[in-house]
């Protein structure tokens, strides 16, 4: 036997070892990738529960419905001062009128809500029929329109005052988003919000996470970023804000938080933040609706 | 220190993706250094005249359609569009120009933004939340 072989044999495994061990490494982050860009939507959910649970050991879970104020013990103050006169208080009264008035042909929103005005836990919900995210101010307009009335504007105006009904007669039911895993067009507006969320966009090159993951419990000017998990459970909502000063829906809230990063916003009640609202309300289940809320 | 300082810093700690980006902005600062680099040789020769200033909208327009066809678009650009046309109307044709480059660099740089993300990739500092 050539006594150079068994030198070469060795060798040769050691190069095969070296490249298997590689391999098997660039497996095993693939993999890793591959789990957390594929996580479905109750790993999602359990994901960032983990996420703020640690930054936030001592908040309880059902505290999460009250946004910033859940960690931000300063604000907590003032906001339970405003809350003993709640400010969106005339909107709601506003909002059972035009509950109870008929529209033009005799017809009225209770014709298309028989089941009365505790609906907002229904909702946003995947519309198999019409193959789309349906939000519930998309479902008053869409009542609206079938009964000969003109569609209500998405981010300010009288929307804010029968949303603000339809919240208040809501609370205490329980956010329970559902995401139909056999049907992969819900499945894929899901996945198209969770991009949304995770995209960075504007001149500041900031996404949904980078602020309200990343860096949640930081201050932006004046305020403590708040986690997302909770996000939804109180819209409409009032903010003292100057240009506010007034009860506005989430998608208006969603516009200015893309402004604020320079981007421009996309549509209210558009499919792009209609998905984005299907995942960050996902994120919020298991927690009870408290809207109207009122905020900075 | 104000966030976007905390947000650089913690970026850095995350050097591969950093340096990818890194690349990716530099890259893009290249391509917009030349651009800004040869309109300022040109402007030198090149007339600062109603055509001039009609053709840089005429860009920078082409430029924010493809920004918004990713959504990508930035907040601003369209602003920048309006006030330049505006400038062009009042014969102000340098500020036209000038408004019209900032709206095409913007369009450019958001749209390589996003299609930069047409993967959704989860962030370093969430994705051990996910074992
Ligand atoms: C530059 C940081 C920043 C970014 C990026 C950002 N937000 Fe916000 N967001 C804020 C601030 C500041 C507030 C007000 C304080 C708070 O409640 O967090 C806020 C509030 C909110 C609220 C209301 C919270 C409440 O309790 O009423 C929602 C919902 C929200 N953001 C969603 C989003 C979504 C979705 C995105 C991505 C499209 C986003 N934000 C991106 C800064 C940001």
């Amino acid at each position: 036997m050539d006594p150079v072989e068994p030198m070469q044999t060795q060798l040769l495994t050691a190069t095969g070892r070296e490249t298997m061990k590689k391999l098997l490494i660039s497996l095993a982050v693939l993999l890793i990738t591959a789990v957390s860009a594929q996580a479905g939507p109750e790993e999602d959910r359990m994901a960032f529960i983990k996420y703020y649970k640690s930054k936030f050991p001592n908040v309880p879970m059902e505290e999460y419905a009250n946004g910033a104020y859940a960690i931000d013990p300063v604000g907590r103050e003032n906001w339970e001062a405003i809350e003993e006169f709640p400010p969106y208080e005339p909107f709601i009264d506003r909002g059972q009128v035009m509950w109870e008035t008929p529209f033009a042909n005799g017809k009225g929103y209770k014709d298309c809500f028989p089941d009365g005005p505790v609906i907002a836990h229904h909702y946003p919900h995947w519309d198999k029929k019409q193959k789309m995210v349906m939000t519930l101010p998309l479902a008053l307009n869409q009542c609206r329109e079938a009964n000969g009335e003109k569609p209500l504007k998405y981010k300010k105006g009288p929307i804010n005052n029968i949303l603000s009904y339809i919240a208040f007669q809501s609370r205490g039911q329980v956010v329970n988003v559902k995401v139909p895993m056999d049907d992969p067009d819900a499945v894929a507006a899901y996945e198209d919000g969770k991009k949304f969320y995770f995209t960075r966009r504007g001149q500041l090159n900031f996404s949904c996470a980078s602020c309200h993951v990343q860096n949640t419990g930081l201050k932006v000017r004046t305020e403590i970023l708040s986690p997302s998990v909770g996000h939804v459970t109180h819209w409409p909502t009032y903010r003292s804000k100057v240009d506010w000063s007034t009860v506005g829906t989430l998608h208006r809230r969603f516009t200015g938080c893309n402004k604020n990063i320079r981007a421009k916003p996309m549509k209210a009640q558009g499919p792009e933040y209609r998905n984005l609202e299907y995942f960050l309300s996902y994120l919020s289940n298991g927690l009870e609706l408290n809207g109207p809320g009122a905020r900075k | 220190m104000s966030l976007l300082d905390k947000h650089s810093i913690r970026q850095s700690e995350n050097l591969e993706r950093t340096m990818k980006s890194v690349q990716r902005w530099v890259a893009a600062a290249i391509v917009i250094g030349l651009m800004v680099g040869s309109t300022a040789l040109l402007a030198g020769e090149m007339k600062v005249d109603a055509a001039t200033a009609s053709e840089a909208i005429a860009q920078a327009e082409a430029a924010q359609k493809k920004a918004d066809s990713v959504n990508g678009e930035w907040r601003d650009t369209g602003k920048f569009i309006k006030n330049a046309k505006k400038a062009a109307e009042a014969g102000d044709y340098a500020k036209a120009i000038r408004l019209a480059k900032k709206a095409e660099s913007e369009g450019n740089l958001g749209y390589q933004q996003a299609v930069s993300q047409s993967e959704l990739k989860i962030p370093s500092y969430f994705k051990a939340m996910y074992q």
